[in-house]
């Protein structure tokens, strides 16, 4: 037997508390948190809906991009779902409907125009979209600057290259800090080319409102102009595709500098390049951390260490208390860059031996340290650590 | 008068474990499908718990990298394919047959073969956890990441995923087969094409797309597999093989995939906007063709997943994509306007239905901005995409799977489910969906990439990650006036009779729970309403 | 119709009986069964096609160059693929007219022509077999690059199709020599020969693919 639908009062009352129970807090969060200032509120919630400004032109173009999707967006929604609450509130059904309301079917018209104006606005979507793609994706026949971005398992390293971009000028192994990161000309054009030897990364830097992936077996390349404006700040990135244990960690910094800076300090980084004579490998690649008996100049002993898949094989070390020691460091991932960096118990750091790829050998220099528990790790790879301990 | 009188009465129906486990009857095995989907989706609710518990605020607290990668790829490992996909097929199950006057599916023992495969695949996952990691390369399992290599997918445990997916995409590929024919063949005399539920109309095309496209990523795990075991080089760049291989053959299938996760739940919705708004479904044949048109275009899109590799023809996904709304919005609307000038009753299966409408409008332009190549080279990979698929996910299939289970639930039961429990699932359901996936929006714009552990205290990030998970513990908080719900419902709940919704479709026109058969005698079948046109007669406006 | 729990229990009596062999007309029930899964089954080889055609265009030369022997990979269609080809097409014209005869109610026509379609795909598989060995002699396997991947992942899942088409065949040789098809009742048996003659049409696109299309 048919019954007729239930519209009982207590749960139309719960359905009223609830809905009136949503609109006050968040009535009430919008007051509390605008802080009395509901203008600014109000520009505030429109930036949390908008990227960052752009450092780069092609970041602005597809910033400007978003304003008009933003646009359409916003007006879809409050109409569309303006028209699903009233619908709802409009039409509910009230004591004494007992009778059938008009048993519409449907309205040929109606499906043609909410057919065809939806796919007008999406076709012109399209249009302002692929014309915005074309100039994102333009690359220039003479580039100023060349610079390729190696992404490995975990970390970025960078190439920076000549004219013809077959020659590597100089490499910089650190990919984050003041003394690390890709220095970029601003205002001069950018070709970045991307490689990676193990699996596939993406390049992202959210101020360039930009990313691209990095797949092994491929170059990818884009093309990007830093604001003139801009030069002098630092902007972040980081890996935005899967790539293991280490993918958090990949970050770099990018940073813009005036082109004469640019082009000095490139120039500086290329001479230092050239200037310093290759250290001949170690011979003895050792397995443990115990102080090996002190060479030939009756300095402190020589520590081994040796990193293999981005982890140091030594989680603990030791070492003799205002002693002059050396750290024999073995790199055995091939291709990636480490060294050996040493922080006292405040997190300061008293050494930091140089980077260099593997698979090689070096041998560290590490000035006397006062007795303490001090903690090493790789500068490239900050999750890298162990525990020396100097007595 | 159309229902049954069916000596002896439903009670002496009931069955014992026995009966359960080898049955072939598509309701038994239907609501199977929805228990089993169940346990999966609080599995994979605990996993997404564990996610927000750890982003909650900055620094690892309570997992590793390596364990958090896991987490998370179990977590939509279970959630699509043992949750939304099986559940969606296991609803279609029980009412399909019911709604064409139909005794059962036409392959009863394949139907049950197709169940039993789940559980089966289900264990297999589970067991991956303690092989030494599970998988961890994302539900994606993109290569060469997902290789057997170092810091790559090292040990069983992906390939333990690798077996599972195929077994279920087995299931899924029989039970589309079953799905057709049973459609095809099996409607009940006077039930043209054109007078099927909009239900079946979704369930058959879901079954088009399942049947093209599962084998698709069959082949793509296969092929992984061989990678992995057999020294292959399919994806492997050293040899000649290609990444973006692997990518193209992965979104073939996985993108018809996310239709199969929405058309049910829009069809199931289709039945209760009618129902509730006591009119029919405005603009029947626009549904229909809008749910062909979405079927079809959704083979063409793939590639919008991989806009970022430079590997793909941009302007043609980028179209087909945009395109996609249209239809879309056609059903949009339709769904509005059977509201429209009817007369609503809130009952919770429309709350739910409601609650999938502003939701699912919100995944959808969400979505739009993705298909703007430029704007995606800003949001991919990011909270944005997260912040998407939840919406269409969520607030999408979960508010229809919902409606669908407050609204079935006194026909596979014979028992009403207390409205007051059910409207306050709603509400906290609502407000902690909203809570926690709204702020990714922001997250996603801001910069934060997806599949990330920990985040710098420094980026800005800690409060909308904080209010994202007390959002989360919120939805965890709704599934106990749910569960809650179900048990005193199962136990005292009202007797809901034949036709408690005063519905339209035939399932109605029996008892409830129905007999082994399903009906007795049917009612003729002259519209898509065939209950509500014998229950007015020549009063109604038809 | 009678709601007794007992008539509802047997097949001739219950509301389900009479659609088991679909008095409505069209093609039976496990025909268009088949049918839908022999869709699934192209599609899945469109995979493993896909992924063929993508390698063989990157490919700088096809076949590439045996690491082994200095040479390009090469594939010989004598002594074995050439003949089992020829074979596999024989049986789909066996097993075309074990369906007929069958259909025309000829039972021992049709065990005789279902016995040989069957022995004729054992040996399809044995001689594949063989051939592989050959190959592997020859430093061609599932690991020489992506030649030896694809060839033996394609040609691999075919022969996995054929031996489930020659345990279908096998059941159905079985079923029909205990009496159980007439030309009234033997779904199974055009279900099984539609499969093979898509195990068939597999093998044809494959070898002309793998061994017939020229090189780069």
């Amino acid at each position: 037997m048919a019954s007729s639908p239930r519209t009982g009062r207590s749960s139309t009352a719960i359905f009223a508390v609830g809905i009136g129970a949503v609109l006050l807090i968040g009535a009430a969060a919008v007051v509390l948190l605008s802080g009395g200032d509901p203008l600014g509120m109000s520009q505030r919630i429109v930036d949390s809906l908008y990227p960052p400004e752009a450092v780069t032109e092609q970041g602005a173009r597809i910033r400007e991009l978003y304003t008009i999707v933003f646009l359409i967006a916003v007006v879809i929604f409050f109409v569309v779902e303006g028209l699903i609450i009233w619908t709802v509130l409009r039409y509910r059904r009230r004591p004494g409907d007992d009778t059938l309301p008009a048993q519409t079917h449907g309205n040929n018209i109606a499906e043609v125009v909410w057919t065809v104006v939806p796919t007008l606005i999406v076709a012109f979507l399209f249009v302002v979209s692929w014309q915005t793609l074309n100039t994102v994706e333009a690359v220039s026949a003479n580039p100023e600057t060349r610079i390729r971005a190696v992404a490995g398992q975990f970390q970025w390293t960078f190439d920076y290259l000549d004219e013809t971009g077959d020659n590597v000028l100089y490499t910089q192994l650190l990919p984050t800090g003041e003394d690390g990161g890709m220095a970029v000309p601003a205002g001069r054009t950018v070709l970045l080319s991307l490689e990676s030897p193990d699996v596939i990364h993406a390049f992202y830097v959210p101020q360039f409102l930009f990313k691209r992936d990095v797949v092994p077996g491929r170059i990818n390349t884009f093309e990007f102009t830093v604001n003139a404006k801009d030069a002098g700040q630092t902007f972040s990135g980081q890996c935005a595709e899967l790539c293991g244990a280490g993918h958090r960690v990949m970050l770099f910094d990018v940073h813009a500098l005036a082109p004469a800076e640019f082009d000095s300090w490139l120039a500086a980084r290329i001479e230092e390049a050239n200037a310093t004579p290759p250290p001949t490998p170690s011979a003895e690649p050792g397995a443990s951390g115990e102080p090996a008996p002190s060479g030939d100049t009756g300095q402190g002993p020589t520590l081994q260490v040796s990193a293999l898949n981005i982890a140091f094989e030594q989680s603990e070390l030791g070492a003799p208390a205002d002693t002059p020691f050396k750290i024999e460091f073995e790199n055995k991932d091939a291709s990636v860059p480490h060294n050996v960096e040493i922080k006292d118990a405040g997190g300061a750091s008293v050494f930091k031996g140089e980077i260099f790829n593997g698979v090689e050998t070096r041998t560290y220099d590490v000035p006397a340290l006062p007795a303490g528990t001090y903690t090493f790790t790789c500068t490239v790879h900050p999750n890298m650590t162990g525990t020396l301990t100097v007595n | 008068m159309a229902t049954t009188a069916l000596h002896p009465a439903a009670p002496t129906y009931r069955s014992t474990l026995y009966d359960w486990v080898t049955t072939t009857d598509h309701k038994k095995i239907g609501i199977m499908y929805v228990i089993n989907s169940f346990l999966f989706f609080f599995l994979g609710g605990l996993l997404a718990l564990g996610v927000r518990v750890e982003l909650a605020q900055p620094g690892l607290q309570i997992v590793t990298d390596q364990t958090y990668n896991e987490v998370f790829t179990m977590h939509a490992t279970f959630m699509i394919f043992l949750f939304v996909i099986p559940m969606l097929a296991g609803f279609g199950n029980y009412i399909v047959p019911l709604q064409i006057g139909a005794p059962d599916m036409a392959f009863p023992r394949i139907n049950a073969l197709s169940l039993w495969m789940l559980p089966l695949a289900g264990t297999l996952l589970i067991l991956s956890f303690f092989t030494g990691g599970s998988a961890a390369a994302g539900w994606t399992s993109y290569s060469p990441l997902a290789q057997d290599r170092p810091l790559g997918a090292v040990g069983p445990g992906q390939d333990l995923w690798i077996v599972a997916l195929t077994l279920i995409g087995t299931s899924s590929i029989l039970g589309a087969v079953n799905f057709l024919a049973t459609i095809f063949k099996m409607r009940a005399p006077g039930m043209t094409l054109f007078r099927m539920p909009i239900m079946v109309w979704t369930v058959l095309v879901t079954s088009v797309l399942v049947l093209m496209a599962t084998p698709v990523i069959t082949s793509a795990l296969i092929m992984l597999f061989i990678d992995r075991n057999y020294g292959g080089s399919f994806f492997d760049p050293a040899n000649g093989g290609d990444p973006i291989l692997y990518q193209n053959v992965f979104w073939f299938y996985s993108h018809p995939a996310v239709y199969v996760m929405i058309l049910p739940a829009m069809g199931m919705i289709s039945e209760i906007l009618p129902v509730f708004s006591r009119k029919p479904l405005f603009g029947y044949k626009a549904f229909v063709f809008a749910t062909a048109g979405i079927g079809a275009l959704g083979f063409s899109v793939w590639a919008h997943h991989m806009f970022t590799t430079g590997a793909v023809y941009l302007p043609f996904f980028s179209l087909m994509t945009f395109l996609i709304a249209v239809p879309t919005g056609v059903k949009m609307f339709n769904w509005i306007f059977t509201m429209w000038r009817g007369q609503l009753t809130f009952s919770t299966p429309l709350l739910y239905a409601v609650g999938f409408l502003s939701m699912f409008l919100i995944g959808g332009i969400n979505g739009a901005f993705s298909a703007s190549v430029p704007v995606d080279f800003a949001i991919h990979d990011t909270y944005w995409v997260v912040a998407h698929i939840h919406y269409v996910l969520f607030g999408g299939s979960v508010f229809g799977i919902m409606a669908g289970l407050f609204y079935w639930f006194p026909k596979m039961t014979g028992r009403m489910m207390n409205e007051t429990l059910g409207k306050v699932q709603f509400v906290l359901m609502f407000i902690g969906f909203n809570l926690t996936f709204f702020p990714m929006h922001e997250l996603g714009l801001a910069g934060m990439p997806r599949r990330i552990a920990d985040y710098s205290s420094t980026a800005g990030w800690n409060d909308l990650n904080l209010a994202a998970t007390v959002g989360g513990f919120l939805i965890a908080f709704s599934m106990l006036p749910l569960l809650w719900n179900i048990f005193i419902s199962l136990r005292s709940g009202t007797p809901a009779g034949d036709d408690p919704w005063e519905a339209n479709t035939l399932e109605w026109a029996t008892s409830s729970p129905p007999p082994p058969y399903n009906f007795d005698r049917l009612p003729e079948i002259r519209s898509e309403r065939p209950l509500f046109d014998a229950r007015h007669g020549q009063q109604a406006d038809h | 119709m009678a709601s007794d729990t007992h008539a509802l229990a047997t097949v001739e009596h219950s509301p389900v009986g009479s659609l088991a062999h679909d008095t409505r007309g069209g093609i039976s029930n496990p025909v268009l069964g088949m049918l839908l899964f022999i869709t699934s089954e192209v599609m899945f080889f469109a995979g493993l096609f896909a992924a063929y055609f993508n390698v063989r265009a990157a490919a700088p030369q096809w076949p590439p160059v045996n690491p082994e022997t200095g040479e390009a990979f090469h594939l010989a269609i004598l002594p074995l693929v050439g003949p089992a080809t020829v074979i596999l097409i024989l049986s789909s014209f066996t097993c075309q007219m074990a369906v007929w005869a069958i259909r025309r109610d000829d039972r021992v026509g049709f065990i005789r022509a279902i016995a040989v379609t069957f022995t004729i795909g054992v040996v399809f598989l044995l001689m594949q077999a063989a051939d592989y060995i050959l190959l592997a002699e020859e430093g061609i396997t599932l690991s020489a690059g992506t030649f030896g991947t694809t060839y033996f992942t394609l040609t691999g899942f075919h022969g996995a199709h054929v031996f489930g088409g020659a345990i279908m065949l096998g059941v159905v040789l079985y079923r029909g020599m205990a009496g159980q098809f007439s030309a009234r009742h033997h779904d199974a048996v055009e279900a099984a020969s539609l499969y093979w003659h898509f195990v068939d049409v597999v093998w044809i696109l494959l070898f002309s693919l793998l061994y017939l299309l020229p090189g780069k």
